[in-house]
């Protein structure tokens, strides 16, 4: 018996803004139970609530700020070029409010 | 006479001397495109209309390159192999491929990968799959299928890779060529579409390894753009190369190495592993001394694991600007959530969207302490071992993967609950940011199989070389693939 339910991986789904189709939906709910058990291998590992979680390979890297100058930027016109629906300077979205 | 099938120093000199000339190679390169597409599919785009440029005393000037199609190249369509940017053309290009523009380099082709490097079958991009140009029933691997197959078939001498797991090294070792990425930020990866932030690489994949040197020379730099650039203008890349090695020190992980270790291993894993122990003969003919070295089992089962945790979750936060509202197709909707969503069900090929659903539940608040900052734990455990070997020894030397490249009918992008660490190990070279390079080290079943080197951060050098100096001692450095239908 999985312990995942269709809703459950749905909702994961939707909250990424993601809908998945009904053959979608079934193919994860299908391996979800070996996922989990997978990924749970990270679970076996012995003591490691005292480790540093890892987020960036360099541990000895330093960051220069950059000088706060201002640079040329790209012409907006050249911006809008991959925008599907643009109203003169600006990208056309449905009406948000009322 | 073909001049795609040559090394850069040998085009160059052949250049500055015109005996050929810069169109002339375009005009090679772009015939040699389409032949390909027909027969492998390795391109998204082919540049027809591709211009010559001047032949300076910069050894790429004037030669032909193929782009992975995740590296935005201004002016030129960039999809990510993704029909979610299948209309997107980028307004700059990438900080490495401006890099390799001033230098002389020509684009002629964008190459297929798998959705946004989501994959390691070359089976996943949106204008379909991509096959072994040794063996058409094979695949190349992925992600960066599209320039493993082009390179391999001497459509040029480079083209350029990401790596965020093995995407640049496995493929390499399946097309029987060279594939290295460099120590994290020594490439800025400005420009290249990210999947996980924290371990994506830019490479090259090449035909011998003084070429690889020579492109990541040319691509590398500190860059404003990418805070995680360091400055790398001291390094030349292709000095170290031509030392003796003689005296290096080279560890290889017994666990993963030795065939005691698989029950009920197979013919191919055998060869595999025979051939490999073969590769570290010739290494101590060169004077390297090979030591056996033990890691727990327990932490290389975790790899695959840890990689798919880290690699789902950032890519999650990676593809939230994806909504098709400034670019990208455009979805109807009633309102602008309704648009993305419309969009993104749409767009998302069903294998990508399983690791995005795997990313939003490891980042479930009541899961994120388990499995994410637990994959985060795990990943610097194995960096820890690593580094510790890298203390006693230059270099790491392991096999890729387990054997040739698989069948395209047996490709599969399911996280295989039997995954072996062996298959999967290249993936620390990410979470350390180590330099890590693939060259080709035999042939199995008639289809290429390769071995990989990698070394602590900022070593790039000490790995070249050694790599260098095995693959001279080998024979199939520069080699183009040809095709065999024979299965054994």
């Amino acid at each position: 018996m999985s312990t995942f339910t269709k809703e459950m991986v749905e909702e994961y789904a939707d909250k990424l803004l993601i809908g998945l189709t009904e053959e979608e939906s079934d193919m994860v709910l299908s391996e979800f139970d070996t996922i989990d058990k997978n990924i749970d291998i990270i679970n076996t590992i012995p003591n490691i609530e005292q480790v540093e979680p890892m987020s960036f390979c360099l541990d000895d890297f330093e960051v220069d700020l950059r000088e706060d100058e201002i640079e040329e930027s790209i012409k907006i016109e050249e911006l809008l070029q991959n925008c599907d629906e643009v109203s003169d300077r600006e990208i056309e979205v449905t009406k948000v409010v009322g | 006479m073909s001049y795609m099938d040559k090394s850069i120093k040998e085009i160059h000199k052949d250049l500055v001397q015109k005996k050929v000339s810069s169109q002339e190679l375009i005009d090679e390169s772009i015939k040699k495109s389409h032949e390909i597409q027909e027969k492998y599919n390795a391109f998204v785009t082919i540049l027809d209309g591709a211009k010559p440029k001047e032949v300076t005393e910069e050894l790429i000037s004037g030669i032909p390159f193929g782009v992975k199609d995740n590296y935005s190249t201004k002016g030129i369509l960039s999809t990510g192999s993704s029909n979610t940017l299948r209309d997107y053309i980028p307004f700059f290009n990438a900080t490495s491929i401006e890099n390799l523009l001033n230098k002389g380099a020509i684009i002629v082709n964008k190459t297929v990968l798998d959705e946004f490097g989501m994959g390691g079958t070359g089976t996943t991009g949106h204008t379909g799959i991509v096959k072994n140009p040794w063996n058409p029933l094979h695949m190349c691997a992925g992600s960066s299928a599209g320039s493993a197959c082009a390179v391999a078939a001497g459509v040029y001498p480079y083209a350029t890779g990401s790596d965020t797991g093995d995407s640049i090294r496995k493929p390499a070792a399946y097309c029987g060529i060279v594939g290295y990425k460099p120590t994290y930020g020594m490439i800025s990866r400005y420009g290249l579409f990210p999947f996980a932030s924290s371990l994506d690489h830019c490479g090259v994949l090449t035909r011998n390894v003084e070429d690889a040197a020579i492109v990541v020379n040319a691509m590398k730099g500190k860059d404003k753009n990418d805070m995680t650039t360091w400055d790398s203008s001291k390094i030349d890349l292709t000095k170290s190369l031509y030392e003796n090695a003689k005296g290096k020190k080279l560890a290889y992980i017994k666990e993963l190495c030795n065939i005691e270790y698989y029950k009920n291993a197979d013919e191919t894993l055998k060869k595999h592993l025979e051939n490999f122990k073969n590769t570290l003969s010739i290494c101590k003919e060169l004077g390297i001394e090979v030591e056996e070295i033990s890691i727990d089992e327990k932490l290389l089962n975790a790899i695959a694991s840890t990689y798919v945790v880290i690699s789902c979750a950032e890519a999650t936060s990676n593809m939230s600007n994806l909504t098709g509202i400034i670019f990208g197709p455009r979805e109807e909707g009633k309102n602008y959530v309704e648009m993305i969503k419309n969009y993104r069900t749409k767009n998302f090929s069903p294998l990508i969207k399983r690791r995005f659903v795997i990313g939003s539940y490891v980042l479930q608040k009541e899961n994120k302490d388990r499995y994410f900052f637990n994959a985060q734990r795990v990943r610097r455990l194995l960096v820890d071992e690593w580094k510790k070997a890298f203390q006693k020894y230059d270099a790491i030397i392991l096999p890729v993967g387990t054997g040739p490249a698989p069948l395209l009918k047996e490709s599969k992008d399911v996280i295989d609950e039997n995954t072996k660490a062996l298959e999967e190990h290249l993936q620390v070279g990410n979470f350390g940011g180590f330099p890590s390079i693939t060259i080709p080290n035999g042939f199995i079943n008639n289809l290429p199989v390769g071995v990989n080197i990698t070394g602590n951060c900022y070593e790039d050098e000490k790995v070249l070389n050694i790599a260098y100096q095995l693959e001279n001692k080998m024979n199939y450095k520069n080699q183009i693939a040809k095709e065999n239908n024979d299965e054994i």
